[in-house]
C-alpha cells in the first residue's frame, strides 16, 4: 500500500467512526490482546463505563464464537480467520464481526438468532437463566460453550442482532461467510 | 524463621479441619484471560479476582471445582468466606461459576455457613444482576453485595 493510500484509508476509517478494526488470523492470544486494546480505545472515546462493559462482553462473545465455530481455512496455512470492527454512529457504538461457518450450520444459526430476536428483554433474561441451569446442554454436540452466546448478545445490546450470510467464491457448497452486527 | 513458618502452617491445618485431613491450598495466578484463584482452604477463605474468558472454560474451571468439592466435603460446622472480585466473565465461564455457587449452596444447606461477598462496580449492571440471580437461586448462601471500584 502506498503511503498516501494508507493515509486515505486511515482518514476514511476515522471519518466513518471506526474505533477498532482487525482482519486476519484468530487465536485466543489475538482475542486477549484485542480486548485490551479495545478497552483503551473506548476509554479514549469517552464511552460510558456501563456501555464499555456491555460492548466488551459482546465483543469477546462474538470473536470467541468466530474462533470456536469457524472452519480451518483450506488454502492458506489452515488457520482460523475472521474480521471485526467496532465503530460509533449517531451516539451508539456497534460491533460487526465476520467469519466463515460450515454451510450445514446456516439454518441452525439462523433459527437461534431469529428466536433470540423474537424475545422481549424479560424473555431474554428468563431464557438466559433457564439455559444456565440446563444440565442437558452437554448433549448438544455442536455447541462448545454453555449455549448462552446469542442470549448474551441480546442481553448486552439495545436492538435486534443483525445478520447475513454470503457465499464464499469457490466454496459455495462448503462455507458461508457470516456477518453479525450488534448495537450498544 | 523457616521452622516457625512451617509450624504455623501445620498449626492452622490442625485446627481448621475437624476430620484432620490435610488439604493443600489452591492457587492459580492471573493471566490476560483467566482470573486469580486464591483458595486458602486452611483459613476457609476463597478468593477469585480478575477476568475470565479462557478459550476453554471447562478445562480452566475443572480443577477449581474438583478442589472446592474435596475441600467442602472435608469440613464441618465452619464459616466459609467467598470473595467474588471478577470484573468480566464470558458466557462459558458464567456456567462454571454457577456450578461453584451450587457446590457452596449445597454445603451451606448441610454442614457449613457460607458468606458470599459480591464485589461489583456500580457501572456494572450485568454483574450486579447476576449477583441478584445467584442470591435468588442459592438462598442458603449468605449474600453480601458490595459496591466497589475494581480495576
Amino acid at each position: 500500500m502506498e503511503i498516501d493510500l494508507f493515509n486515505t484509508f486511515q482518514d476514511d476509517a476515522g471519518k466513518k467512526g471506526i474505533v477498532f478494526y482487525y482482519s486476519g488470523g484468530l487465536s485466543q492470544n489475538v482475542i486477549a490482546t484485542m480486548g485490551d486494546i479495545l478497552k483503551q480505545r473506548l476509554d479514549n472515546n469517552d464511552a460510558k463505563g456501563s456501555v464499555t462493559k456491555k460492548l466488551f462482553s459482546s465483543f469477546i462473545e462474538m470473536v470467541q464464537n468466530a474462533l470456536h465455530y469457524s472452519p480451518l481455512v483450506p488454502d492458506s496455512s489452515f488457520e482460523k480467520i475472521g474480521a471485526v470492527a467496532v465503530g460509533k454512529r449517531d451516539e451508539h457504538f456497534y460491533i460487526i464481526c465476520g467469519n466463515l461457518v460450515d454451510k450445514k450450520y446456516v439454518s441452525r444459526i439462523t433459527e437461534k438468532i431469529e428466536l433470540v430476536n423474537s424475545m422481549t428483554r424479560d424473555e431474554v433474561k428468563l431464557a438466559y437463566r433457564t439455559q444456565l441451569k440446563n444440565e442437558n446442554h452437554n448433549a448438544d454436540e455442536v455447541s462448545k460453550g454453555a449455549g448462552l452466546g446469542f442470549l448474551t448478545l441480546a442481553r448486552d445490546s439495545i436492538s435486534a442482532i443483525e445478520y447475513s450470510f454470503k457465499d464464499v467464491p469457490g466454496y459455495e457448497h462448503e462455507y458461508s461467510e457470516l456477518h453479525l452486527k450488534t448495537i450498544f | 524463621m523457616t521452622s516457625l513458618a512451617i509450624a504455623g502452617t501445620l498449626h492452622r491445618h490442625g485446627w481448621c479441619y475437624s476430620s484432620g485431613t490435610h488439604m493443600t491450598d489452591l492457587y492459580i495466578a492471573r493471566t490476560a484471560d483467566t482470573p486469580e484463584i486464591d483458595f486458602k482452604f486452611a483459613l476457609n477463605q476463597l478468593n477469585i479476582t480478575g477476568e475470565a474468558f479462557p478459550e476453554d472454560a471447562n478445562s480452566f474451571f475443572y480443577p477449581v471445582l474438583v478442589g472446592l468439592e474435596a475441600y467442602l466435603k472435608n469440613i464441618d460446622n465452619q464459616d466459609v468466606e467467598f470473595n467474588f472480585n471478577l470484573t468480566y466473565f464470558n458466557s462459558a465461564s458464567t456456567k462454571m461459576l454457577f456450578n461453584i455457587f451450587e457446590l457452596l449452596n449445597d454445603s451451606a444447606c448441610s454442614s457449613n455457613r457460607v458468606t458470599l461477598n459480591w464485589h461489583y462496580d456500580e457501572d456494572d449492571d450485568t454483574i450486579k444482576e447476576f449477583g441478584d440471580d445467584v442470591n435468588e437461586d442459592f438462598p442458603a448462601i449468605d449474600y453480601h453485595p458490595v459496591v466497589t471500584y475494581l480495576a
